[in-house]
């Protein structure tokens, strides 16, 4: 067993099993859903560390299902009375609430009881003593580079680790584990000149310690940023095309996979309504979904309802081909589930408008602005309507002038997704989204004047 | 609802009988925890439980229940601190979690208080807010019935009404801190939080509104007519957002709305003013303390000790009672706000915002009731000084970032003034700024202080806690607003 873990898979499955099956025994059917991790953090600043931290967390999830009502209740504690309690709370509930047709179990034969399972585990040194000497290496990178350039101050650099098991049994018979890895490092950096002072990081996040970024690209990339944001001013209003960096443009499509999840469907808060078959996005782009892409950050063999997803294309040359669906949003949209009860699996964006790297999309831009973080700002499900505050880098001929501050976009994001004109091969991954930069043509830039 | 007892009573039973704990075996565990010289030693005990009930489409179909405890320990050795979280306290795993700091502290002495620290009970008695469970199993058909008023009076409102989203979250929170010092102290926290998100539609347009009530008392404290009021204004909001028209781009005076807009100052100033980010020289305000940073007229007040308000503690995470902290008195920076770590190394006290989201997270300086305090103008004068600029009234949130001190805001509910006068409500207004220039170009504060309704949280490093905000009206010579007008 690892060593940041105090249980097994078997304790957690046994654990999901014992709340299914004190359910049954009281007349409901139930879904049971266990989770436990251990997580290991050093920060270090200065050659000195800041925090060590060691935590387990733990917690058992249970839905009955009882006379067409649902109840849900959970608990950090997997001792029986702790179970006991759960499964009475959840009936009490179930027997409060109006019945809903849509809420039951998924048909038993949607379940993925055997199957692909991807690999989420990867057996790495995460001991609180491997993760201290990982993070005074960058300490001391950050220390080094800090050197170099006096505009520069060391934030914290910090090494993270965390394992994970999960179990889910169901009263269907379902009852499967799996464990689940995750490895992080960030560097802060803080840089300061007459014009002001801005801090940057830069993150690494992976299943194993040998996928990580090395120390001295993930420093030097935090101190590029922060050195980048030196001397940003703000400019007048205007409209001008705007290139979304990487890191910018996985949110954009977070915000278009969000649109297209179940819940925001049949709840009517979605700005893409009744997508399927619709042209809501540039004709050259496509967004594919693959869950099972091994040691993906979003990858997984099933939902937290049992149901596998599946790899398959949700965008196709501009037109949606596919939701994010569980099994009660599925009924209540008259569809059938996607295995998605948990959002998305890794997504994808693509396009085959011509494109290239990260200085021929500047190229591309000619002379506009390039969003590098979001500050601030909202989207309103309903409408689509869109505002951020947004940090960037002024572009003119396709060569960076200078860092930007104290602006805002505004838009609507159905005519964004439509306005996009091309997408990087400068490809980055964040979370579950692969894209590169994103380029829209004409967008509402609200700046000084 | 259920009461008696002190709090420090009723934490002691809740959390170290059912885990077979005692007070000496306690003793014994900050003994193991403060040896090898740590300057600060404490555990956190905390258990909640939480109760929720949530209307969709016109019925309560949807329930939900959690308890959560467990018991947090920290040691610190100057600036460094270790820290360790298990869901288990049981004297073993105590123990188990005591271990893991000494290990993460590399505290390898020996033991310097082999007897064990000797606790001294503190009544922590205060009048803030009672020492109640809410977490009621008879309450459920009484809060289903509140939902369903809700739906139904919002429905009845207006035809354009088309989706209402209710919801209620009832939480008891009991915590017990026991510190190397010799402090035993514990708070019961009981919350109920109201929610409602109306969607309203025509044309083929479609608008939002929300509002929401939240209060450190259960059921009783949510009577009809303060049920009516929540549903109005959410109502009224979305019927006004139906109207909207883009808001303005460019420089422009703001005037801010009594109540939830001061959440600019929690934004703007208050965190800028938060002790560990003096320590460690990232404030916006570092170095300023006496310097003058707003306009004269501006006092900003950090207050935990406000009867009944969700910023309030009887004592925070780290056991030390409220303190009523003057940030910003008539325009100087005065004041910081310290959790026990941060004042230690800083020479200054505690001033009781240490505070954290839960026995998981480490607690650090974070504001309890951050307010501006009341002026002499009249709000109507204010609004009427405005020739072109915006008037906000509602905030969907905002971000401030400490280093530069720059803030932004989105309103969700918002008027265009033209020649004093509210011409059209406008949607999605980001204000933006930096927090000094902000501050200086306060020129008009009203007399009509109010707070937020309950609603405010604030996140910091990852950590959600519930918190006050308020101000009087006030008007902003130069913010800048964005919008998607051209």
């Amino acid at each position: 067993m690892s060593a940041l873990l105090t249980q097994s898979e078997a304790d957690l499955r046994d654990a999901a099993a014992l709340a299914v099956e004190l359910a049954a025994q009281r007349g409901a059917k139930a879904r049971a859903s266990v989770h436990h991790e251990g997580i290991a953090k050093i920060a270090v600043r200065g050659g000195a560390v800041e925090t060590a931290e060691r935590s387990g967390t733990q917690g058992l999830g249970l839905t009955v299902f009882h006379d067409g009502r649902l109840g849900s209740a959970s608990t950090a504690r997997f001792d029986r009375a702790a179970i006991e309690r759960v499964v009475e709370e959840a009936m009490l509930i179930a027997s409060h609430v109006q019945p809903d047709a849509d809420a039951d179990l998924p048909p038993a034969q949607l379940l993925a009881f055997s199957g692909p399972a991807p690999d989420l585990y990867v057996e790495s040194p995460r001991s609180p003593d491997g993760l201290l000497e990982a993070a005074q290496v960058m300490d001391a990178i950050a220390s080094e580079t800090v050197a170099a350039d006096n505009r520069l101050r060391a934030g914290e650099s910090v090494a993270v680790a965390t394992e994970g098991l999960w179990a889910l049994a169901t009263s269907d018979g379902f009852c499967r584990s799996i464990q689940r890895s995750n490895d992080a490092r960030w560097s802060v950096m803080l840089a300061q000149d007459e014009g002001g002072s801005n801090s940057a990081f830069c993150q690494t996040q992976e299943r194993s310690v040998d996928a990580l970024l090395p120390a001295a690209v993930l420093v030097e990339r935090a101190a590029g940023r922060a050195r980048q944001a030196l001397g940003a001013r703000p400019i007048a209003s205007r409209r001008c095309p705007v290139l979304f960096d990487p890191r910018t443009a996985a949110i954009l499509v977070s915000e278009l996979a969000g649109a297209l999840t179940g819940n925001a469907q049949y709840r009517k808060m979605s700005f893409l309504p009744d997508p399927i078959g619709r042209a809501v996005a540039a004709p050259h782009l496509d967004l594919s979904e693959n869950p099972f892409e091994p040691l993906g950050l979003a990858s997984g063999g099933f939902d937290s309802e049992g149901i596998a997803g599946s790899n398959r294309a949700i965008i196709r040359h501009g037109v949606v081909e596919g939701l994010f669906l569980s099994t009660f949003s599925g009924r209540k949209l008259g569809m059938s589930t996607t295995g998605n009860a948990d959002g998305f699996y890794n997504l994808r964006l693509t396009s085959s408008a011509p494109s290239g790297d990260w200085q021929t999309m500047l190229d591309m831009l000619g002379t506009g602005l390039v969003v590098t973080e979001f500050q601030g700002g909202k989207t309103d499900p309903a409408s689509g309507n869109w505002t951020q505050a947004i940090k960037g880098l002024w572009v003119e001929h396709g060569c960076v002038v200078h860092a930007v501050t104290d602006v805002t976009l505004a838009s609507n994001l159905p005519a964004m997704l439509i306005g996009i004109r091309a997408v990087g091969l400068d490809v980055e991954r964040q979370g579950a989204i692969r894209t590169g930069s994103i380029l829209i043509d004409d967008m509402q830039l609200g700046g000084k004047g | 609802m259920n009461g008696g007892g002190t709090a420090i009573d009723r934490a002691r039973a809740r959390l170290l009988g059912p885990a077979g704990l005692d007070e000496a075996m306690i003793g014994r565990a900050l003994g193991h925890l403060a040896s090898g010289g740590a300057d600060l030693a404490d555990l956190f005990f905390e258990t909640t439980s939480l109760r929720s009930w949530r209307l969709e489409g016109g019925r309560v179909t949807n329930g939900g229940f959690a308890m959560r405890q467990g018991v947090g320990a920290r040691a610190a050795h100057g600036g460094q601190v270790s820290f360790a979280h298990s869901a288990d306290f049981r004297e073993s795993a105590l123990d188990d979690t005591v271990r893991a700091v000494r290990s993460l502290a590399r505290a390898g002495q020996a033991d310097q208080h082999p007897q064990g620290i000797l606790l001294n009970c503190h009544a922590g008695e205060h009048a803030l807010y009672p020492a109640i469970d809410v977490v009621l199993v008879e309450d459920a058909s009484a809060w289903i019935a509140v939902l369903e008023r809700i739906d139904s009076l919002a429905r009845a409102s207006d035809p354009r009404i088309v989706r209402i989203d209710a919801n209620v979250r009832v939480q008891d929170t009991t915590v017990l801190i026991a510190d190397a010092d010799g402090l035993l102290a514990g708070d019961v926290r009981p919350m109920t939080i109201l929610a409602v998100m109306i969607v309203a539609e025509t044309d083929g347009r479609r608008a939002r509104g929300q509002a929401g009530l939240g209060r450190r008392a259960g059921l009783d404290g949510f009577d009809a007519a303060s049920v009516d009021q929540l549903v109005a204004a959410a109502v009224t909001m979305a019927l006004n957002n139906l109207d909207a028209i883009s808001a303005p781009v460019g420089e422009m005076p703001v005037v801010l709305g009594p109540g939830y807009p001061g959440v600019l100052f929690h934004e703007a100033v208050g965190h800028g003013l938060e002790g560990d980010h003096h320590r460690k020289r990232l404030s916006a305000f570092d170095g300023m303390l006496g310097e003058r940073i707003a306009a004269p007229g501006v006092t900003v007040i950090d207050d935990g000790g406000i009867a009944g308000r969700l910023g309030s503690l009887g004592i925070d995470d780290e056991g030390t009672p409220p303190d009523r902290t003057v940030l910003v008195d008539d325009g100087v920076l005065t004041g910081l706000m310290q959790d026990r770590l941060n004042a230690r190394l800083m020479n200054a006290r505690s001033t009781g915002n240490g505070r954290r989201q839960s026995y998981a997270h480490l607690p650090m300086p974070r504001m309890t009731n951050t307010f501006l305090a009341n002026g002499r103008d009249n709000p109507a004068d204010i609004i009427a000084s405005i020739d072109r600029g915006i008037y906000a009234t509602e905030f969907d949130g905002g971000q401030v970032d400490i280093v530069t001190g720059r803030f932004n805001f989105t309103t969700i509910e918002a008027w265009l003034v033209e020649k004093g006068k509210l011409v059209a409500p406008v949607r999605g207004a980001t204000l933006i700024g930096v927090g000094r220039e902000a501050l200086r170009h306060v020129s008009m504060v009203g007399n009509d202080l109010a707070f937020d309704t309950g609603m405010a949280t604030c996140g910091k490093q990852g950590q959600t806690l519930n918190v006050g905000v308020g101000q009087p009206t006030l008007r902003i010579d130069r913010m800048m607003v964005g919008g998607q007008a051209g």
